[in-house]
């Protein structure tokens, strides 16, 4: 298990796919926030009045934390975000299946009549939380901007 | 190492924060566009209706929007719907600007296999309707049931 957290190669591949999905996932979400609090409010599990508030901050930090994890920055802050949002991205898939309701996922396209939930949106989200829960416990420090600025600190000039 | 996590995240938190309302407010999307009126249009987003409440909304004389093909549509609809197919909605606009923006209505096409119910509530909502429901199994339920239609000449 422990060579499997700091396996380079692996942990570079999930940051790359992870951290792309959560900035593709935010584009459409910040530009049309409204249509994106709709798809929220079908879900049918956020207080009313809440959606747009939660609209207009939400893809904001899926991109910072997409970025995050992709270039290395902020990355444990940004894995912890991912894997809260995508554990809370699948409930919410879960419940609404459990429920029965015939929803838009609202996950990338904020098309109503594109990504309807199903088995295979469950399948997506626990792909996604399995993920980004392993860049939370993974060890491995190989491209990550952070590391590379840890290790030549910016000259300072006189 | 989750303490480290957890002050990021919250850095995180709040610059996404920062960037989301003030884009809000540079771009008039989201929160600050809809200020007084997030709750209206978080109610009154485009959702699908089941069977049941499309029945209940058409007994009560709730204008009903057909997205089919005008010759779908002529072989037979839903009593008193209006036939506006997704491909001529621009040519529909100057029907649907008489109609109030606040007005319900019910969009639906062939059923569960089409999707141009939900397109064309898409497109109502874009275009300011704010109060648009999507019957979405649509023709074949309603028939299925043997509730009357309607043909056009």
């Amino acid at each position: 298990m422990k060579r499997f957290l700091e396996n380079d190669y692996i942990v570079i591949a999930v940051r790359v796919f992870t951290g792309m999905l959560f900035i593709v996932a935010s584009v459409d979400k910040i530009s049309l926030p409204d249509t994106f609090a709709a798809s929220i409010s079908n879900y049918k599990i956020i207080p009313n009045g809440l959606e747009l508030s939660v609209a207009t901050v939400l893809p904001w930090v899926e991109l910072l934390a997409g970025l995050g994890i992709l270039v290395g920055v902020f990355f444990r802050g940004s894995a912890l975000i991912a894997s809260a949002l995508s554990a809370v991205f699948l409930i919410a898939v879960a419940s609404a299946l459990a429920r029965g309701l015939d929803i838009a996922c609202g996950c990338f396209s904020q098309d109503p009549s594109v990504g309807r939930i199903n088995w295979e949106k469950l399948v997506e989200n626990v792909i996604l939380t399995a993920f980004s829960f392993y860049l939370l416990f993974s060890t491995s420090d190989k491209f990550k901007l952070e590391s590379f600025l840890r290790q030549n600190p910016p000259q300072e000039t006189v | 190492m989750f303490r480290q996590a957890a002050q990021e995240s919250l850095l995180i938190i709040l610059a996404s924060s920062v960037l989301g309302l003030s884009y809000s407010a540079v771009s008039q999307k989201g929160l600050f566009r809809a200020k007084d009126s997030a709750v209206a249009i978080a109610n009154t987003a485009p959702s699908v209706i089941s069977f049941e409440e499309a029945k209940t909304l058409h007994d009560s004389k709730v204008l009903f929007l057909d997205s089919r093909h005008p010759y779908e549509f002529k072989l037979g609809h839903i009593p008193g719907s209006l036939n506006i197919p997704l491909n001529t909605f621009e040519e529909s606009r100057s029907i649907l600007a008489a109609m109030p923006k606040g007005k319900l209505l019910v969009t639906y096409c062939d059923g569960v296999d089409c999707n141009s119910s939900m397109q064309l509530a898409a497109k109502l909502f874009e275009a300011g309707f704010t109060n648009v429901k999507i019957f979405f199994s649509g023709w074949q339920e309603w028939k299925s049931h043997g509730l009357p239609v309607e043909q056009s000449p």
